[in-house]
Formats: C-alpha cells, sequence, structure tokens
C-alpha cells in the first residue's frame, strides 16, 4: 500500500463518504480508515429514508461503490487510528488494523463459509434481533464483500476452510497490524451512537423485551429484515398497537443530554408511516413534546402522517412497565384537553433515541469537544467543518446530531475547506 | 454507422425482494435467454452491488458481449453505477440499456405476480432490441473556464466566493444591492454564539475584497445567460451607483443633509426614513453612498453639497464566462397580508424582522422599545406567521398555494428575541403563542430552556384555529388578543398586551428572471429545487449550477455557510479539471441522406444549431440540445438524436408486444 | 364501426419524458400506486422528435393506444412543446381520415411529482379503450397502406 496520502478520513459514513468522493474528484489522493469490517456507517442499516422514501440501500450503494471505485480513493476497514501527530506541515499517522482472518482482496464474497460454519450468534448487523455465522459476510451489499471471522465466536473447528472456494483465503493465525503513513489534512467524520436504551432508569427498557430501540426497528422495517415483517421479539406475533416515545434520551438535561437530536422526530413519523402501510389495521401512536419536522418538506411529511390517521399525542412519559402477555403499560402526563396522568397499553414500543457522540473517548485526532461532547467547530457560524487543530476538519455527525442531507451537506463542504487549505501550503516545506 | 448488431448481455436484479417478491426473475431470465441477439442471461440479488457490477465486467472483459441491459430499479439510480462497470471492464459507457422493473412494474403491479412477470420479460426484451443496436457515443469535451460565478453576496454567496478564492479559483460575485451582506446585515447579533453579525460579515468581507481573484459587480442584475456545465456566460447590467469617493456616514450625512428624508426605509423594514442617496450603516461594505435611481428626483441633484456625486443613472453591459454558477440569492422575509392578525391596520403589530431591527443599537429607535410613541409593557410573539399554513384556514399566496413549510429558524430567533426582552425590561409580560417550538439547533434548545426560566408563558394554539387579534379600544393595553391554549384545557384566553410580533418566515426572493434565463425548477414552496433531496442537496437539474443558502430553503446562518461551502465544493470538482464532458444526446446527420433541404435548420429556429455547409446539414455540438424536432420534419430521416434513434424506438416497440402463448 | 364494450386488455404506449414524466411514473411506484398493467414506458427526451409515421407504426405494431406523457409548460426544450401539439393536431386529422379513432391518442403533461394524474391518464385511456375495438381489428377494417 501507498504510505503517503493527501487526505485522511476517518469513518465511512454517508459524510465520510461524500468527503471522500469530493476531494478525489478534484484528484487528490485519499485514503479512508472505517473501524467496522464494511464501508457505508448508520445509514446502510436504514430502511427507508424521509422525506422521499426511498430505500436506504439503493441509495447508500452507489455512494459506496462510488469510494470504491475511485482511483484515488483507498479503503480500509476493521481499523482505527493509533496515533496521529503532527510533523510540520504533516500528519504522521499510525493506523491499527484488526485482522480479518478473511483474504479481503481473494474472498470472491460468495457465503459458502456462512453456509458452512455450525456457530450462531446474534447479528449486530440487526442490532441482535436476528442472527448470524460466526464467520459471515458483513451484509448483503457490503463493501468490500469479503467475509469477516470473529474469533470470539469461532470454535477453528475448520469448516469454513473446507468449503472456501479460494485456497488460503480464511487463515485462523491472521494477525493485526500497524501501518504507518503521512498525511497532509485530515477530517473527523466518525459519526454518532444512539442514547443507550437503558439511560432512563424509569423507562426498564433492559427488562422489557417489546421496548426496541430505533435501529431495531429500521431493521425490522428493511426489505431483507430479520423477521421479513413487524414481528414483536417477545413472541414473533404481530404489533397492532405501537407507541412510539420522543425525546427518550435528549432534552433531558438529567441525563446530562439537554439538546435536541434533530433526527427522532423525523424518523418516529418514518417508521410510523412505514408501518401503517405494512399494518394497515395496526394503532399507532407518537408521544411527543414538541414535533420538530422544521427541514425541507418535512412538515408536510408530518401533515401526511396525520392524515394517515396517525395519532400525535401531547404528553410526557414519566414511566413504562410491563403489562400482561408481554405488552406494555406507559404512564403519561398528557398536555392539553384530556389532560393529566393516565396510564395507556400497547404492545410493542420504540423508544425515539436521541444522537451522543460516538463512544466517548473515540477523539482519535485530539480535537477540542464541546460541552455536549461532539467535536467543536471553532468557527460555527461562518465555517462549521473548521476544528480547534489547523488542517483537520470535521463533518456530519462527529460534530451533532444531523440527518443525511445536513450530513452530505457538511461532507462537502469539509471537502472544499480541506482542499483549500492544501492550495495553501507550502509545498516545499512539504518535501522536507 | 456500424449496423452490426451487437451481442446483448442481460442481468435481471431481484433487488433483495422489491424485485422478485412480486417478478418471477427467474422466468423473465429464462424466457430472456432464448431471444435472438441476447448472448447471456443473468440474475442476482443486488445489481448494484460489487459482485453483481463484476458479473458484468467479467462478461465483457470474456469479450462474451458488445452490450449490457440492467433490469432493475430506475436508471436515475443506479445508471453511474452500471456504466461505471462498462467503464472498467474497457467498454463504452453508451452501450448500456436500463429496464426499470422495479418502479414500473414490481411496485405498481403488487398484487398481480404473473401480469408483472409478463410485463417485465416485455419490457426486457424491449431494452434487449435497443441494446442490440446501442453505438458507442463519445463525451463532448469542453474546455473549462476557470471562474465560479456566483450570484447574490448575502453570508451564502460571500462564504462560496470565499472558498473558491481561497482555493486558488477566479470567482466573479454579482450583487443585486449597492452593498454586501444580504440579510444578515439586519440581523443585530445572531444565536447560538451571540456574535455580532456585522463582525461575522466584515471578516468573510475583508478575505473576499482582499483576495485579487475575486471581481465584484455591484448594483448589478442578471439579464441573460447560457452555455453549459464548464462554460456559461453570464450578461450583467451594472447600474452606475452615482458616487465615486468613498465617504463615512457622517460626510455622507453633510453632503446630503437639505435632500428630503421621505423614503421608506427597506433595511429597517420600513420602520425609519432615509433619502435618496444613502448607506445601510456605519461600516457597510463599501462605505460609498449609493444613489437610489427610482426614488432620485432630479431636483434632488442640486441638494446635494459634496464633490464625488454624478447623477447620470447609466447602466453598463458586462458579459462574465465561468465553468459554474452558484446562486444564492437568498430569502424574503414573509410580509403578512394587510390585516392578518392586525398588520398594517394596527401600529403595535410588527414582525420579528421589524423587532430585531428595534433593538438593534443603531436601529430606528437606538435600541429603546417603543412602539407608536408608546413605551411597551408587555408583547406577545406569534409562532409560524406565513409559515406552517394550513389550507382552507389561511389565505393563500398569490400563486394559490398556502405556505405549507416550516422556516425553522424563528422559533429560535423568536426565542433569542423574546429572552433578550426580558433580560432588558424584567418587568415586562412577554407571551408566546406557538405550535411547536422548533428549536432544534446545535445551542438552541437552551433559548427554550431560559425562557422557561425568564418567565416567558407560553401558550401553544391550534393551527386550525389561530389567535385573532384586535385593537383594544380604549383599554389600558393596546391590542387584545384572543386565543384557545392547548397547553391547559383548552380554554379562550383573552390577552391585552402593548405590542405583538409576528414571528414571519421566509419566502424566496423573486428570480424570476433568473429562473427564465437558466430554466431553474423550482418546488412547490417556491424555493429553488435541488436535483436529488437526499443525495446531491447543492445541485440543481441543471448541471453546472449549485445552490448555497435561503434561495434553497429556510436555513440559518451556520446551515447556509455549510450550503455554500459544498456548493463551491461541487463547483471545484468542475473548475479544477481542465476538461469537462457533456453528454453526447445530440443531433447527428447522416451525410449520405442529407439532401439538404433546409427544413432541419427553420425547425431548430429557437435553439439555432444547424447550419448548412456545401449542401449537408451541420450540427454545432456545444449548442445543440438534443431535443429532435430536426428529426421528425427530415423528410429522408437523416437525423437522429444520438442514443436515441427512430430506428432503436422502432425495434424496441416490435419486440415489446409478444404473444401470450410466447409469454406462458 | 360499431363501438362495442369488450373485454380484451389493450395495450398502451407511454411516450414519457425523461425530465418530467418518466420521474413521475417513478413516483407512482415510490408510492406504490398498483394501476393497469398493460401499459408500457419508453424514456425519450422529448416527443416531438417523432414523425407522424412513427406513430402509426406503433398502432400496427398491436398498440391500441398512445400517451403522450410530456412535460407540458415545463418543457425544458424550447419549442418542442409548440410543436408537438402541432403535430398531434395533424395526427388527429390523419387518424380520422383513415377510420382511426382519435381517443386512441392523448397529449397530456406529467410532472415529476405528478403520480396520481400519471395513473389516472392510463386508467382512464384503458378504460376508453376498452369500448374501442382492438387495433389489429380496426386496422383491418381499412384499406392497407396506411403508412
Ligand atoms: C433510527 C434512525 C433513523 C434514521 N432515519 C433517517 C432518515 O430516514 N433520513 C435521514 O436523513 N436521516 C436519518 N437518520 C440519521 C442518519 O442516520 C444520520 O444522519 C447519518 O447516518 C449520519 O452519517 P455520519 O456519516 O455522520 O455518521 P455514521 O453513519 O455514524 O458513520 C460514521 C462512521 O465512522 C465509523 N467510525 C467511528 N469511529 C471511528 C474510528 N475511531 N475510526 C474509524 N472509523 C470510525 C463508524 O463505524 C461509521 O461507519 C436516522 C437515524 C436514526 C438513529
Ligand atoms: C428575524 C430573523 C432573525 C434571524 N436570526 C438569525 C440568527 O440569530 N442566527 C442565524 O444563524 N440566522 C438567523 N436568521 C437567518 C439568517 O438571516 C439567514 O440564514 C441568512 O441571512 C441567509 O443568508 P443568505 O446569504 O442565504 O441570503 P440573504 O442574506 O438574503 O442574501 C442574498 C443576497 O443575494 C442578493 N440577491 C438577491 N437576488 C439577486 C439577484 N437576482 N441578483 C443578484 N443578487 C441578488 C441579495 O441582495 C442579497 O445580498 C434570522 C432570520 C430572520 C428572518
Ligand atoms: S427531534 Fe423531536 S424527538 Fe428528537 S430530541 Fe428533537 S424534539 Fe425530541
Ligand atoms: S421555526 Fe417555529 S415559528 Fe418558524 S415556522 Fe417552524 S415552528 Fe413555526
Amino acid at each position: 500500500m501507498e504510505s503517503n496520502f493527501d487526505a485522511l478520513i476517518i469513518g465511512a459514513g454517508i459524510s465520510g463518504m461524500q468527503t471522500a468522493n469530493d476531494l478525489a474528484d478534484q484528484g487528490l489522493k485519499v485514503l479512508v480508515v472505517e473501524k467496522e469490517p464494511s464501508i457505508g456507517g448508520a445509514m446502510i442499516l436504514l430502511s427507508k429514508v424521509f422525506p422521499t422514501l426511498d430505500c436506504a440501500s439503493c441509495i447508500t450503494t452507489p455512494k459506496m461503490s462510488a469510494v470504491k471505485n475511485h482511483d484515488n480513493i483507498t479503503i480500509m476497514t476493521l481499523s482505527h487510528i493509533k496515533s496521529f501527530k503532527r510533523e510540520g506541515m504533516l500528519f504522521k499517522v499510525v493506523i491499527h488494523k484488526e485482522p480479518r482472518y478473511v483474504d479481503e482482496v481473494a474472498c470472491t464474497g460468495c457465503g459458502k463459509c456462512e453456509y458452512a460454519c455450525p456457530v450462531l450468534r446474534s447479528d449486530p448487523f440487526d442490532f441482535n434481533l436476528g442472527v448470524t455465522k460466526a464467520i459471515h459476510l458483513p451484509f448483503k451489499n457490503a463493501i468490500p464483500l469479503a467475509a469477516v471471522l470473529d474469533m470470539d465466536y469461532c470454535i477453528q473447528c475448520g469448516a469454513c476452510t473446507r468449503v472456501c472456494p479460494v485456497p488460503d483465503c480464511i487463515n485462523y493465525l491472521d494477525e493485526p497490524e500497524d501501518i504507518q503513513i503521512t498525511v497532509r489534512t485530515a477530517i473527523q467524520c466518525t459519526g454518532f451512537d444512539l442514547t443507550p436504551m437503558n439511560a432512563k432508569a424509569e423507562y426498564h427498557a433492559e427488562d422489557l423485551e417489546n421496548v426496541i430501540s430505533p435501529m431495531q426497528m429500521e431493521r425490522l422495517l428493511a426489505p431483507h429484515g430479520p423477521y421479513g415483517g413487524i414481528l414483536r421479539p417477545s413472541d414473533g406475533n404481530l404489533a397492532d398497537s405501537i407507541a412510539f416515545i420522543q425525546c427518550a434520551g435528549s432534552r433531558d438535561e438529567t441525563l446530562g443530554i439537554p439538546y435536541c437530536s434533530r433526527v427522532c422526530c423525523m424518523y418516529a413519523i418514518k417508521q410510523a408511516m412505514l408501518l401503517s402501510g405494512i399494518l394497515p389495521l395496526a394503532d399507532i401512536t407518537i408521544y411527543y413534546m414538541d414535533i420538530r419536522t422544521f427541514g425541507k418538506g418535512h412538515d408536510q411529511f408530518y401533515q401526511n402522517a396525520k392524515a394517515m390517521g396517525i395519532n400525535f399525542i401531547k404528553a410526557k412519559v414519566a414511566q413504562i412497565n410491563a403489562a400482561e402477555n408481554g405488552n406494555i403499560k406507559l404512564r403519561i402526563e398528557e398536555i392539553g384537553q384530556n389532560g393529566g396522568l393516565r396510564e395507556v397499553e400497547h404492545d410493542l414500543c420504540v423508544l425515539s433515541l436521541g444522537m451522543v457522540p460516538k463512544n466517548t473517548g473515540n477523539n482519535p485526532l485530539h480535537l477540542a469537544i464541546g460541552e455536549d461532547g461532539f467535536v467543536a467547530s471553532i468557527n460555527p457560524k461562518t465555517s462549521p467543518t473548521l476544528t480547534s487543530e489547523s488542517g483537520v476538519f470535521v463533518a456530519g455527525t462527529a460534530s451533532g446530531p444531523k440527518d443525511i442531507v445536513d450530513s452530505i451537506i457538511e461532507g462537502s463542504a469539509a471537502a472544499m475547506q480541506a482542499s483549500a487549505y492544501l492550495q495553501n501550503l507550502n509545498i516545499s516545506e512539504v518535501v522536507q | 454507422m456500424t449496423k452490426e448488431k451487437k451481442r446483448v448481455g442481460v442481468y435481471i436484479c431481484h433487488c433483495g425482494g422489491n424485485i422478485s417478491d412480486v417478478v418471477d426473475v427467474e422466468a423473465v431470465r429464462a424466457y430472456i435467454e432464448k431471444l435472438d441477439g441476447v448472448a447471456v442471461a443473468r440474475k442476482n440479488m443486488f445489481m448494484c452491488s460489487s459482485d453483481g457490477q463484476k458479473m458484468i465486467e467479467q462478461d465483457l472483459k470474456d469479450g462474451l458481449i458488445d452490450s449490457v441491459v440492467v433490469a432493475s430499479c430506475t436508471p436515475k439510480l443506479h445508471q453511474g453505477t452500471f456504466r461505471g462497470a462498462l467503464s472498467r471492464a474497457g467498454q463504452n459507457i453508451y452501450l448500456l440499456e436500463q429496464s426499470n422493473i422495479r418502479e414500473q412494474v414490481s411496485w405498481t403491479h403488487t398484487h398481480d405476480h404473473a401480469a408483472a412477470t409478463n410485463k417485465a420479460k416485455q419490457l426486457v426484451a424491449a431494452a434487449a432490441a435497443k441494446a442490440e443496436m446501442l453505438e458507442p457515443l463519445e463525451p463532448i469535451k469542453v474546455k473549462t473556464v476557470p471562474c465560479g460565478i456566483v450570484i447574490g453576496g448575502g453570508i451564502a454567496g460571500l462564504r462560496a466566493v470565499r472558498d473558491l478564492s481561497k482555493w486558488g479559483m477566479n470567482v466573479v460575485l454579482v450583487e443585486k444591492s449597492p452593498f454586501l451582506g444580504g440579510r444578515t446585515a439586519q440581523l443585530d447579533h445572531v444565536f447560538p454564539t451571540k456574535e455580532k453579525a456585522r463582525d461575522l460579515l466584515d471578516k468573510l468581507i475583508k478575505e473576499v475584497i482582499a483576495d485579487p481573484k475575486v471581481t465584484i459587480y455591484l448594483n448589478s442584475q442578471v439579464i441573460d445567460g447560457g452555455g453549459s456545465l464548464g462554460d456559461f456566460f453570464v450578461k450583467i447590467e451594472q447600474t452606475f451607483r452615482g458616487c465615486t469617493e468613498k465617504y463615512d456616514l457622517k460626510e455622507l450625512e453633510d453632503a446630503i443633509k437639505d435632500l428630503p428624508k421621505d423614503i421608506k426605509n427597506e433595511f429597517d423594514y420600513g420602520l425609519s426614513y432615509r433619502k435618496s442617496i444613502w448607506m445601510p450603516y456605519e461600516g457597510c461594505w463599501p462605505s460609498i453612498p449609493a444613489v437610489d435611481w427610482e426614488n432620485f428626483q432630479p431636483e434632488d441633484a442640486d441638494k446635494v453639497n459634496g464633490s464625488g456625486f454624478e447623477f447620470q443613472p447609466n447602466k453598463e453591459i458586462i458579459e462574465v464566462r465561468g465553468g459554474s454558477i452558484i446562486l444564492a440569492t437568498g430569502f424574503d422575509p414573509y410580509q403578512p397580508a394587510q390585516g392578518e392578525y392586525g398588520y398594517g391596520t394596527i401600529p403595535e403589530v410588527i414582525t420579528l424582522p421589524q423587532l430585531v431591527r428595534l433593538m438593534a443599537d443603531d436601529g430606528p429607535s437606538n435600541g429603546r422599545l417603543e412602539i407608536n410613541e408608546h413605551p411597551v409593557r408587555s408583547v406577545a410573539f406569534i409562532h409560524c406567521v406565513g409559515s406552517r399554513q394550513v389550507e382552507g384556514i389561511n389565505n393563500p399566496q398569490p400563486d394559490g398555494k398556502v405556505n405549507n413549510y416550516c422556516s425553522r429558524a424563528c422559533c429560535t430567533a423568536t426565542l433569542q428575541a423574546a429572552n433578550e426582552l426580558k433580560e432588558r425590561y424584567p418587568d415586562l409580560h412577554v407571551f408566546d403563542l406557538y405550535q411547536d417550538i422548533r428549536t432544534y439547533g446545535h445551542g438552541h434548545e437552551e433559548y427554550y430552556q431560559q425562557a422557561s426560566k425568564n418567565q416567558i408563558l407560553f401558550l401553544r394554539y391550534d393551527p386550525l384555529n389561530p389567535a385573532t387579534v384586535r385593537p383594544s379600544n380604549g383599554r389600558e393595553t393596546a391590542v387584545s388578543i384572543t386565543v384557545k391554549d392547548l397547553l391547559t384545557q383548552g380554554e379562550e384566553m383573552e390577552l391585552g398586551v402593548d405590542l405583538v410580533v409576528l414571528s414571519v418566515g421566509m419566502m424566496p426572493r423573486n428570480i424570476e428572471q433568473i429562473i427564465d434565463i437558466f430554466k431553474l425548477p423550482q418546488g412547490a414552496d417556491r424555493f429553488l429545487q435541488e436535483v436529488h433531496p437526499k443525495l446531491r442537496p447543492v445541485e440543481l437539474a441543471v448541471e453546472g449550477i449549485m445552490l448555497a443558502g435561503t434561495c434553497q430553503g429556510p436555513m440559518d446562518i451556520t446551515e447556509a455557510t455549510a450550503a455554500a461551502s459544498a456548493a463551491a465544493a461541487k463547483s471545484m470538482n468542475i473548475l479544477s479539471q481542465e476538461y469537462v464532458y457533456l453528454n453526447p444526446y445530440i443531433a447527428r446527420v447522416d451525410e449520405d441522406l442529407c439532401t439538404g433541404t433546409g427544413l432541419c435548420i427553420e425547425e431548430c429556429s429557437e435553439v439555432n444549431a444547424i447550419r448548412l455547409e456545401n449542401g449537408k446539414a451541420v450540427i454545432n455540438k456545444t449548442i445543440c440540445n438534443g431535443c429532435g424536432m430536426c428529426v421528425a420534419v427530415c423528410p429522408n430521416d437523416a437525423i437522429n438524436i444520438q442514443g436515441w434513434t427512430i430506428p432503436q424506438y422502432k425495434n424496441m416497440v416490435s419486440k415489446m408486444l409478444i404473444p401470450a402463448q410466447e409469454l406462458a | 364501426m360499431t363501438k362495442v364494450e369488450s373485454s380484451y386488455t389493450p395495450n398502451i404506449l407511454l411516450l414519457s419524458t425523461i425530465d418530467c414524466a418518466y420521474p413521475g411514473a417513478d413516483w407512482a411506484g415510490q408510492m406504490h400506486m398498483d394501476h393497469y398493467v398493460q401499459a408500457f414506458n419508453l424514456r425519450v427526451p422529448s416527443p416531438a422528435m417523432f414523425p407522424e409515421e412513427f406513430y402509426f407504426y406503433c398502432f400496427e405494431q398491436g398498440f391500441d393506444g398512445i400517451l403522450i406523457m410530456s412535460c407540458g409548460a415545463e418543457c425544458p426544450y424550447p419549442g418542442a412543446y409548440d410543436r408537438l401539439a402541432k403535430r398531434v393536431d395533424h395526427l388527429y386529422k390523419m387518424m380520422k381520415e383513415r377510420n382511426l379513432e382519435t381517443d386512441r391518442l392523448r397529449l397530456t403533461a406529467i410532472c415529476t411529482v405528478c403520480a396520481q394524474a400519471y395513473v389516472k391518464e392510463i386508467e382512464d385511456m384503458a378504460g376508453n379503450l376498452k369500448t374501442l375495438p382492438p387495433i389489429k381489428k380496426a386496422l383491418g377494417d381499412i384499406p392497407q397502406g396506411v403508412n
């Protein structure tokens, strides 16, 4: 592999992919470092996207392919930044690559190993709703499309190596590797995590099987999701009364998350609309504080949802408890005409979790962090992608909650700032 | 023209069930495989995956096929993907035809699997019929003009200009008004950073004007334009500003002290008056006064004492060329209709932008809160005026539509103003009538929390039953508001206040002329419409023209400048390359058939892309837009649009209607 | 010729513009709007490119009706829509001369989000065509040498 690049991009979600494509289109040499076995980030996991209701994998795959097929882009998966130091006009970077135990280039992605593997384990791609094997393809349209072996589950029985059509492709002795490179600029696109399910103790989400995360709902709604339908995790029954609880882990000072996560109103409405298409008889209710459908075309989307018969109730959900048959009891304080405390029952409940910075401590480039834990911009009004380190930029949800469009816009904006920065670097200094 | 038929490879996609749940993909494949001209027919779970693309590449490399049919989703989605596969296999990318069996088959005939499968067979057969007649085409190469054109000099336009020039690119900035800065200059300090709006502007403007790569045309209108990706031209009409020397505000006041001050000052949204020679504020750029020709009377000239004025409204026409265009023409605040919530009939009803001017230190009342010469003891804000409108409840705009979108910046701007009022005048009673509080942005929610701490009283109104505003007639307060509050038991409340502030939304500025010239698409909300709302948010359908800021939809400054940088990046993708490539779907003349009737030339009068040379029609390749009007009138069938020829269409039509017994 | 309500399934050719009607059709797909099956889209830059003769060719090939789904006023090509409208008038005349029902041809404008209109046009045309004899029969009724 080359060891000199113009730009390093950390994280290959939609914002990282956009940044990479724009820089590469301008003729710069780009290295993309992604810690997961495939590029694609959160977007490739979604069912459909608001407000267009495009199928998420249909519109993510072209971007992924473009990154993969671009002559100026190199991708490293299962990798993260071990060290990052400025030296003059350059950055010296050590990248730590975890073993895949499969030869990424040689693997044809045929999936025979996955069929042969005897070890079943829960599937992280489906947020543990479904199952996969110890060796498996990350998902159908992964890039690179190569199997990955999870040593934590592997019993080294040799079943996979026997069926693999490519000689020496699977290697139980694969080792981690540290790779040194130099780059001239870097863009952090490390994305977001969801507020933990158990953040609010009074929601008892850990004990209640039918209280699920919004990402699990996305997977249930995806065309090739784990159950092939909307079934309750506890008993596999069709759900017919579904609740969404908004601001579950946002706008809550007691959690240290005072901010609004911007996307949860929209994704809940989207999921509700998709659900009502699949389960026309189901009763769907969204409990909210304010409906924040502020984006282009978003308020119209909200109006459509109301017209489709989705219930919107302005209420605070104080507690979630178990009811009979795996059902869920919400203690709500409704605001308005029917105001007051009361209890309502549903059989499936989605916590509309907020966005928090990707696992705290994930600050590979040592950038200044804001009070909210996200990478801080030093010029938030007129150059939102500038960070505390000159030559290092940030894009997408790494700097705060955002939807896909806003993440893409920032990806391009960061690319612009980075390429303008590179144009102004003194070339002679770079050479020495 | 090669008349030899191509060997066709057909690839049918399951789309992970999207197609195969309805269409029997194997049946389609088996049927297509038997057709004349089809060399291979294959299927895949996701044709767009690397795996699927590799199938195509391999067959091409193995020499099994010459041209490709992919039967999958709409070509809008993956044309680029599949062209990439052809190109990697060393094949001309135009030897691709797509058949849309998802959007137009499996998704629209969900309940009749047999009929859907038959239709898929028919459509794929037609695509194969076209594919066997495809020819390799070469894109038209245009040398890029290394210059970006930015229209609109608000914060978004300035950001885009600065990004391009910092990269080292030439930039032309066209601004309609005599001053830079747009609406941001009218703000005092900005949420959530509390920076002075003008500090933000000054910094950008300083960098922009210091850069020799930038040429600025003020007081300028776009009157014509054309060209295409890589080489656009824009004709600008610049009006002389009437003043040649640099003045500061003080000197200017002296020079024009005898002019009547009777023109409503748009900078203060009509809350103050100005003269016909003016500057919006101290420190504006340029700090050179401008004559407002529309309001300048001939006799005014005699009243001006300073030198350096020239009272001739001369106009100059300038033509500039550039490889890309960025539109940053911004927004207008919604103008409430006469009488809407008492606006225009009750002097104590104003808009939020007006309040922002009133509260600014250099505003019309020097920052004192005074309305109609009364001090203000209580104020009510009404959200979503001119936004989130409901058909049948709100009066439509002149085009018959209501503004059903959210203007997104007004909630935070409202609470910022409300908090500030409360902090300046602790005794003031502040009411806030809203539907939803949308303080979504980074650092915005704090304003909402602060508002509660400041004891601002929130009332939630029903958009189907909005508040009414009347003069109080003799009561203690000037205005009285009736509203049903949904936060309590839906009680009807009567509020008496001294001031009502309407939180008006954003509307796009009127840029009909530019829209006409470049044939730009607008959405139902009248803002300019990007080509793909998810994937290509700053590009227009007209290639090479980009969008920045609030001409696209409501945004705050952070969002507008991010979009501007993104638009600059997209421009740089074009400008940094020596050549761009235009699609080759243009007319081509078969010289053997052409007899020089000239009928095509007549037909092409609007575009003028055809001329006669030595008795044969000749096409101007960069002008021809590929409409094909010439094709229909040629008596010799000598013209066709490359890639879309009549013989290809006929072949498709002839293969489409397969007899039922064959389908079975 | 007598108009008979028949149960055959007419074939409809849709000439859909790349810029407007074709995306409109895609939109109908995205909304999963089920509709009449035997309607086939051809993607065209502008239907103004087709000479009169092309339409008769399509009828002969067995299309019972042709729906031109243009961009209407939104047409991106200057002058093309006017030319198209004139050509359709001319076609009506030619069809009458040849004893073909003019209901078999219709010029409409469909925008990129006109999913509803798109579906309605197809359903309406299918309904109308069912009251006419199949095109093969209609053409059989008239003398040879149509084009
Ligand atoms: C339930 C749900 C539904 C949603 N639905 C929609 C929708 O319909 N429409 C919409 O517009 N938005 C939606 N969103 C928002 C959307 O998912 C995000 O806006 C978008 O995915 C953000 O992209 P990103 O690139 O910023 O981050 P991510 O997608 O999180 O990508 C970050 C990438 O960086 C990698 N990474 C992290 N740390 C490191 C490291 N140290 N080294 C290397 N790599 C690293 C991660 O593995 C990941 O691949 C939804 C969000 C949720 C939670
Ligand atoms: C009351 C109020 C308060 C606000 N407060 C804040 C705040 O505190 N913080 C914040 O972030 N945002 C705030 N905003 C939003 C902010 O004002 C906008 O985001 C920002 O001004 C948008 O900038 P722009 O460059 O897109 O448009 P504009 O500022 O409108 O600039 C457009 C420019 O284009 C020029 N132009 C127009 N037509 C043409 C033409 N045909 N040819 C050439 N030039 C043309 C115009 O003259 C103008 O200079 C507020 C908005 C309002 C209404
Ligand atoms: S987007 Fe909606 S659900 Fe999410 S934090 Fe904001 S208000 Fe709450
Ligand atoms: S931002 Fe607030 S005031 Fe403005 S339109 Fe949206 S909801 Fe209404």
